[in-house]
């Protein structure tokens, strides 16, 4: 006779394997740990909450469809973070292919303005708190275009390779390397646009 | 430094995404060129400051909420998958039953093809040897007039002008 789980005690990975059996307490214990991590990710490519929280949510019921194909190579919230991303991907390209090209989208190879840019050395961790630095980082990824902040955001917060971004854009490992550095080069420049406001 | 090629071998080196010999030779140019090591440290002081510092966000809705909102979209998913398993098995077992009737009927087509015979055919139906069809029009009439023992027909127009 298989004893009860106390839920909010027990790791991942035993719910996970509780879950795959069909136990949805298990699954809905998951979604309590980590759904913020899920709706962070969604939030910080979409950059619109209410479809941050609509593809979360997707994300979440793909997983519970798909549990049986979780092997466990990487983590739980890895794995679901993978997938939150794919959908965000996919609702990106929708929104794109909808979207009538903005001058900023036309530039967007060329880097824009970003290109003609003295370089800087951008250090506002000297003035400000912990929190208040992340979110003015914040603003300033979402003041990048969609391709800059997402390639910057899988790079930098997911940690992938080139090639790896490249095969989940849909694009050269070029255009990656291209999108990264004008990304990085554009942060640069609004933080450093954010220092001089500090000093003022 | 101007080469936006080498502007992105800059950046790779710094993401470690270089093979050793093209890693020596930005190494190399980092430690003459003025320009890319700054260049390279604007990359490098970015990509901590991005990569350390995400903003962890809150989901804007409680618990019991948002999993109300899984729990009815997985609910009405298993619910379409249980309509659609239905209607394909129906579909299945229907072709269970029709697929053995199509064969018998293919069967009997092409049993009925191989005794089938254009003479008794012929004889059969009510086209004798010279078989006319009348075909009334206001204005023109037509008769065709069909011969099986010389295989051929013809056909009459006439336009009712004396």
């Amino acid at each position: 006779m298989s004893r009860k789980l106390d839920y909010p005690s027990v790791e991942d990975g035993r719910l996970v394997k509780a879950a795959q059996r069909g136990d949805m307490q298990a699954f809905e214990e998951l979604v309590a740990r980590h759904r913020d991590k899920i709706y962070g990710r969604a939030f910080s490519m979409m950059r619109n909450e209410e479809e941050a929280v609509d593809l979360s949510q997707e994300a979440w019921v793909k997983a519970w469809q798909r549990l049986k194909q979780f092997q466990g190579e990487a983590s739980f919230v890895t794995w679901m973070t993978r997938i939150v991303i794919n959908l965000c991907l996919d609702q990106l390209r929708k929104q794109k292919r909808l979207r009538a090209e903005s001058i900023e989208q036309l530039d967007e190879d060329s880097g824009g303005v970003e290109r003609q840019m003295p370089v800087t050395t951008p250090n506002p961790t000297e003035r400000l708190e912990r929190g208040e630095l992340r979110r003015r980082i914040d603003d300033a990824l979402a003041r990048l275009s969609y391709e800059h902040r997402t390639v910057l955001v899988l790079h930098e917060f997911e940690d992938l390779e080139y090639k790896e971004i490249a095969k989940k854009m849909e694009c050269s490992i070029g255009t990656v390397m291209s999108r990264l550095f004008y990304a990085r080069r554009k942060m640069a420049v609004l933080l450093a646009g954010l220092k001089r406001e500090q000093i003022r | 430094m101007t080469n936006h090629e080498t502007e992105l071998e800059v950046q790779a080196c710094l993401d470690r995404e270089l093979s050793g010999g093209a890693m020596r030779t930005v190494e190399d140019l980092l430690s003459r060129d003025v320009e890319a090591r700054a260049l390279f440290e604007e990359l490098r002081t970015t990509k901590s400051l991005v990569a350390e510092n995400e903003l962890e966000q809150k989901l804007p809705e409680s618990r019991e909420f948002f999993w109300s909102g899984i729990e009815r979209r997985i609910k009405a998913d298993e619910g379409l998958r249980r309509t659609a398993e239905v209607s394909e098995g129906r579909a299945t077992s229907w072709l269970r039953f029709l697929a053995p009737a199509g064969a018998l009927g293919a069967l009997a087509i092409f049993v009925g093809m191989a005794l089938w015979t254009p003479e008794k055919f012929s004889t059969a139906v009510a086209w004798d040897d010279s078989h006319e069809i009348e075909t009334p029009l206001e204005e023109t009439s037509s008769f065709s007039f069909r011969s099986e023992a010389a295989a051929m027909t013809v056909v009459w127009v006439d336009s009712h002008r004396e």
